[in-house]
């Protein structure tokens, strides 16, 4: 494997693109009251496929909210891109989460009445682009993930590879830096699973674009830069990808 | 701190929100059906009340005359009968316009003329307004207030100085009352009472002598005989007598007296056992259960008229004058009685409340709406709830709170319109033919169709605002959701 190479041929080029300091949620419901996390401080680069795993309950939801600027943390700060997402009005989030994040959910979260192309083509929509461009550039992102044939299905009538694989073309609609991916395999058998992960590797490494995957998906070790624990609402460890092979092989 | 550089997010336009909602409704169109459903029948009921309410309403309008007709010979027996009451002058004055016969009558009554009777006019119309405040009262509190006084009376017992303080301080305990004036003004009138009541007497005084000059002339001719002559001789009698009797109501009374006196030549045959013996026959009922109605209803079917000519005929009554034809004429005019007695009954409470349906259909109305917005507000809370995850994934795209408010706020009103439009309809067509088995000709004669295309624009108009309305929280609420909903494995 040549990936010690890869990952070092780029830090000439990293950039923070991520950054938490001191992140902690506390969720007060009547008189309990939960740390979700109890204080994260993670970097992450721009060009970088990390993945994080942890068992449920471990506040890795919580961790993906906060850096998704879909949540703001009890104490501490996310940066993204620099900006502290604490300090933005209502209009800049929805101008982020438009620009410069892409969802992928576990359960896809298309929306049912539309074909796939609309799906594609909403978040354009919300970001300004015309309709004649949103639609060439929604046919452009469904031939990238191999739909190109079926731009006019609803979800309904595609399989969960075929819906996910929209999800991402989705995801991709105003070329967000940051694709935040939550559990996109767990709902599909190996072989679509596969095909997704290919499609994730490859926006990683031709497009640049940074993915932070939350996943229990072995196989995603095998195309990620760095892994990252999360237990109990805290970080357990960060490793390089090189360093857990170096592992997994000891133990094998 | 590095800001981030926001173009602000265009404006969706209207066609691209419309056809978003009308998607979601396509999609959804179960719970869509039920949305509307409520909507329909909430709107088809105040539209019912309304076309109802309005029909009536013209009805009672344009029957107002044949209606006043009606009554007209009876009120004129009891006025040539026994003199007025008090209560009947005071109330006969208040209403009268100063130029009204009814007022000359009065006037040549009690000896005076018209002008003198305008500061008596001004009394009777506070005695009137004292006299509803009473009417209107409990009996356990008026028994307090003036003890067994009634009506008129009450107004002797409260000269009394003792009476009249005992009536003011317990009027002060009373805080739910109203007293339609100040304690002066009802001073003052109570001081004009005594003049006006002398005054009625001195009427009632006229009214009587006049009555006995008419009973000297008749003979023994009875007053509804005469009455036949209003127009012409017995109403210049009547005249001479000092009662205010124009030409018109002359003639319309004499017809209406000769038109009860046929009704009735046919009506008192019910009391012939052979004829009653044949209609039950006819009617393959008991001959105890014929009654006035039942024979007219067979004079008024086709060779009805001969044949009951004919049974009279053989049961030996005198049918010299009448003729089929003319008999049947009768019938026509016994079922429009009837008809307009309906409509009287049916349109007491029009008048007042809302487009003037009536002060009872307009709280009926009232409530209808409500239930209406509490059912959409339901149906649209629900639509919410069950598009948490899309409503959350929209925001995880970067939909501003405002777009999902207005799509939302659309799809309530495209259900409106749709139920608006269905219930305004079904309401209207229910009412009508409801109003038409009532009413029938009369309905024809007067029917409102530019007040009833008002009356369903707005309650079209109604059924869509009221949802967008009943949808402004569960919007709000949708467009508050908090995007990381979505985030959460169900």
């Amino acid at each position: 494997m040549t990936t010690p190479a890869t990952t070092e041929s780029r830090p000439a080029e990293r950039r923070v693109i991520i950054r938490t300091v001191g992140m902690k949620k506390i969720y007060q419901r009547g008189m309990e009251t939960t740390h979700a996390l109890r204080g994260v401080d993670v970097e992450i680069y721009t060009g970088e496929f990390i993945v994080v795993m942890g068992p449920s309950g471990s506040g890795k939801s919580t961790f993906f909210n906060m850096i998704g600027a879909l949540d703001s943390p009890s104490e501490g700060r996310t940066f993204i891109d620099e900006v502290d997402v604490a300090q933005l009005t209502a209009e800049e989030l929805a101008f982020l989460r438009c620009r410069k994040i892409g969802y992928i959910f576990q359960s896809y979260n298309l929306i049912q009445y539309m074909t796939a192309l609309e799906n594609v083509t909403t978040p354009m929509a919300f970001g300004g682009v015309s309709p004649d461009e949103a639609r060439s550039r929604g046919m452009e992102l469904l031939e990238l993930v191999g739909l190109k044939e079926r731009w006019f299905h609803r979800p309904i009538e595609m399989s969960g590879g075929q819906q996910q694989r929209v999800a991402i073309a989705r995801a991709l609609a105003n070329q967000p830096a940051i694709l935040l991916c939550d559990e996109p395999t767990a709902n599909l058998d190996h072989k679509t699973g596969d095909e997704i992960l290919d499609i994730l590797q490859r926006l990683n490494q031709e497009r640049g674009v940074t993915i932070i995957c939350a996943t229990h998906d072995h196989r995603m070790m095998n195309i990620c830069d760095r892994l990252m624990w999360i237990r109990d609402g805290a970080i357990e460890r960060i490793a390089n990808r090189n360093e857990v092979e170096v592992e997994l092989a000891s133990i094998d | 701190m590095k800001t981030i550089d926001v173009q602000p997010q265009p404006i969706l336009s209207l066609k691209r929100i419309f056809a978003i909602a009308l998607s979601g409704v396509k999609y959804r169109l179960f719970r869509a059906v039920v949305t509307v459903a409520v909507i329909t029948v909430a709107m088809a009921f105040l539209m019912n009340i309304l076309t109802e309410s309005l029909i009536k309403k013209a009805v009672a309008n344009s029957a107002r005359d044949q209606i006043a007709n009606l009554h007209r010979v009876d009120q004129w027996i009891a006025r040539l009968s026994v003199p007025q009451t008090g209560e009947q002058i005071i109330a006969g004055l208040a209403q009268a316009d100063p130029a009204d016969p009814y007022v000359a009558e009065l006037a040549g009554m009690s000896g005076k003329t018209p002008d003198d009777l305008a500061s008596l006019q001004a009394t009777a119309r506070s005695a009137q307004e004292y006299l509803q405040f009473f009417q209107d009262m409990n009996y356990g509190r008026r028994r307090v207030l003036v003890g067994r006084a009634e009506s008129a009376r009450i107004f002797d017992h409260l000269q009394d100085p003792g009476a009249y303080d005992k009536f003011t301080a317990n009027l002060s305990h009373m805080k739910t009352l109203r007293f339609p004036t100040e304690a002066d003004a009802f001073q003052a009138f109570l001081a004009e009472w005594p003049t006006l009541r002398d005054w009625m007497g001195t009427v009632r005084d006229g009214q009587a002598k006049a009555i006995e000059q008419i009973k000297k002339s008749l003979g023994n001719q009875p007053l509804v005989e005469a009455l036949r002559n209003a127009d012409g001789d017995f109403g210049e009698t009547l005249r001479q007598a000092g009662f205010a009797l124009g030409t018109e109501e002359a003639a319309s009374l004499s017809r209406e007296v000769k038109r009860l006196d046929n009704m009735l030549l046919i009506e008192s045959t019910i009391n012939n056992p052979e004829l009653r013996q044949a209609v039950a026959a006819k009617q393959d009922i008991l001959p105890g259960d014929v009654s006035v109605a039942l024979i007219w209803d067979l004079i008024d079917r086709s060779h009805g008229a001969a044949w009951y000519v004919d049974e009279m005929n053989k049961a030996g009554l005198d049918t010299e004058k009448l003729d089929p034809a003319f008999i049947r004429d009768l019938a026509g005019d016994y079922a429009h009685a009837q008809l307009l007695k309906y409509a009287e009954r049916q349109t007491l409470d029009t008048g007042g409340g809302l487009m003037g349906i009536g002060a009872r259909m307009t709280w009926l109305a009232l409530v209808s709406m409500l239930v209406c917005a509490v059912g959409i507000a339901n149906a649209m809370l629900m639509s919410v709830t069950e598009r948490f995850r899309e409503i959350a994934t929209l925001k995880c795209l970067g939909a501003l709170d405002g777009f999902i408010m207005t799509v939302f706020l659309i799809e309530a009103g495209i259900l409106g319109i749709v139920g608006g439009i269905a219930g305004t309809l079904i309401g209207l067509v229910l009412a009508i033919l409801r109003m038409a088995l009532g009413f029938q000709s009369l309905l024809v004669q007067s029917f409102p169709a530019l007040d009833l295309v008002k009356a369903g624009l707005i309650s079209i108009l109604l059924g869509m605002i009221l949802a967008a309305i009943a949808a402004v929280y569960p919007s709000f609420r949708a467009a508050r959701l908090a995007p990381m909903e979505a985030m959460r494995i169900e």
